[in-house]
């Protein structure tokens, strides 16, 4: 059996009658990183929320370490590392007061406050007030607060909201290199799939408050398999052509749809395209977006 | 646990106008003094001949209620302040700390924070007498200590109340503005009768020094603000946070 880091259990969340999470059974192995998807509303958050015990589930248990989160509380948390939506910061105080009044509740050591900043890269900037901060300097500060405790679960909800795409990549190699370097689990949330595709190991979808999807990211690649266009010169001769041999395709304006096509396949039509002299203008590739791969997985999913 | 809370409220605290308002609060109500014996120093020290010191406390006691409420008021609404700003609600409570520890943190520091504002009444006032030539001899040590901190002991549940509301309420007018109309009222609410004026909460802080059986009004200030303490705390556990 694997040891699952998180195992909620009928998790649920209802606001005035309505349902924000319901019936929520995530589960995280030990080490992963786990992208937790969702759009905005889907109740990432409020999952995240639920997952520190800020707020209450109306329904359902959470079980981090394998300790009930509702009895264990403090001695779980104590192992965890959070940075929920926004970061939190105390604007006139230092980086190194901010962490310095984080660490006297945690009791870590005094020279963790050094070597986080250090992992985050704001040492430069560790005596400046954190109201001047950019915003990326304050989410890389959020996450030095995360893992100033040294936890062995680091809980981020959209740790890139906001940054810059270099702020964006150096967050992405930070995360990386947790579970390598520290043996730490990480779940991340996020709107976008392609923030966490390249980290994840695994992929949860949340939906209306419904997981509708829970596996590896390769699983969820093989069912997010994108689909190939090519645009030519004469689309209905160049459909009739490729008929005669035999492949499928479909016509969608100036262009030609593959579906679920290999390499080979992608070269033995342009080789036959070109050899009865239709101009090729572009091969591209057409990736699915999220939203239509949630439409795809809330589609496959629903009637069960 | 809630000694590690404190700790980390005194470093928050820093550069927040805190520390400014515990002192000028005291010294605001003695210098007010200090300009009134100044003005008319001749024809005070004449009509209060043999009892300078006595005189001198009913003076800057009229004042010590109001300005008690605008400090249950104000010290509650800018600790709050800290922590919502950039609503750190969520991440100080999602660290290994009880949230009964968080609350009675806050409680404990602006316990701590009024009282050195007492001490620092205490020491003005002394100070004050000694420079306006009182007989040294005269001085009421256990008069002035009385003036100093019973009637903060009398307006702990005003205190438990707007630390309460502040924690609660992300807005801070609300708050600000109850205690500001409390504060400016209980220089009158004293007088509206002689029956049930005893029975207002908002009066305790005036009884507790003037009154008869000043005793009951500190007692009863300690019950009722430990008993306000004890609901926050217990709603604060509670609570969820956004």
């Amino acid at each position: 059996m694997k040891e699952w880091v998180i195992e909620t259990k009928g998790l649920s969340k209802r606001y005035k009658g309505r349902y924000a999470v319901s019936n929520l059974n995530l589960k995280i192995e030990k080490g992963d990183i786990y992208g937790f998807l969702g759009p905005n509303g889907a109740g990432k958050t409020t999952t995240i929320r639920m997952l520190l015990g800020l707020i209450k589930p109306s329904n359902g248990s959470v079980h981090i370490f394998g300790q009930p989160l509702n009895k264990e509380k403090l001695s779980i948390l104590r192992r965890v590392g959070s940075l929920v939506e926004y970061p939190s910061y105390y604007g006139h105080l230092s980086a190194t007061d901010n962490l310095e009044a984080i660490r006297r509740i945690l009791g870590a050591p005094a020279a963790r406050i050094t070597e986080v900043l250090d992992i985050v890269g704001l040492s430069k900037e560790a005596r400046r007030p954190v109201k001047g901060f950019s915003l990326g300097m304050k989410q890389r500060l959020g996450i030095a607060s995360a893992l100033l405790g040294s936890p062995e679960l680091l809980l981020l909800d959209e740790p890139t909201n906001g940054l810059d795409p270099s702020g964006i990549l150096e967050i992405r190699e930070l995360i990386k290199q947790m579970p390598k370097q520290h043996g730490i689990t990480v779940l991340i949330s996020s709107h976008l799939l392609s923030e966490v595709e390249l980290t994840a190991g695994t992929v949860g979808i949340i939906r209306q408050g419904e997981l509708v999807f829970q596996d590896t990211i390769a699983h969820l690649h093989q069912q997010a398999q994108g689909s190939m266009s090519l645009i030519v010169s004469e689309p209905e001769q160049a459909l009739a052509t490729l008929l005669q041999q035999g492949i499928a395709a479909k016509k969608s304006g100036d262009a030609l749809l593959f579906a679920n096509i290999g390499d080979h396949a992608v070269a033995r039509i342009v080789k036959s395209l070109v050899e009865h002299d239709h101009a090729i203008y572009r091969v591209e590739e057409m990736r699915k977006s999220l939203e239509e791969l949630f439409l795809q997985i809330v589609g496959e999913v629903k009637p069960s | 646990m809630m000694l590690k809370a404190l700790s980390s409220d005194f470093l928050k605290i820093r550069g927040k106008g805190l520390w400014f308002l515990i002192f000028i609060g005291p010294i605001g109500l003695i210098a007010m003094q200090a300009l009134n014996y100044g003005l008319r120093y001749d024809y005070l020290t004449q009509k209060y001949a043999g009892k300078l010191w006595e005189a001198l406390l009913v003076d800057i006691q009229m004042f010590v209620p109001i300005s008690l409420f605008l400090g249950v008021t104000l010290i509650p609404s800018l600790l709050s302040h800290i922590e919502h700003s950039t609503n750190a609600w969520k991440q100080l409570l999602a660290l290994p700390i009880s949230r009964g520890a968080v609350f009675r943190s806050k409680f404990a520091l602006s316990v701590i924070l009024l009282t050195i504002s007492c001490m620092v009444l205490a020491a003005g006032t002394v100070i004050l007498g000694f420079s306006l030539r009182f007989e040294l001899a005269d001085m009421p040590v256990g008069e002035i200590l009385k003036l100093c901190f019973l009637p903060f002991f009398a307006s702990l549940p005003a205190l438990a109340l707007f630390l309460w509301l502040c924690i609660n309420m992300r807005n801070q007018a609300i708050p600000i503005t109850l205690g500001v109309l409390i504060a400016i009222s209980s220089v009158f609410t004293g007088l509206i009768s002689s029956t049930w004026s005893k029975w207002l909460p908002i009066n305790w802080p005036m009884f507790s020094f003037a009154g008869p059986q000043q005793e009951l009004f500190v007692g009863a200030g300690f019950l009722l603000g430990a008993v306000i303490c004890l609901l926050g705390t217990f709603h604060f556990i509670r609570k969820d946070v956004s």
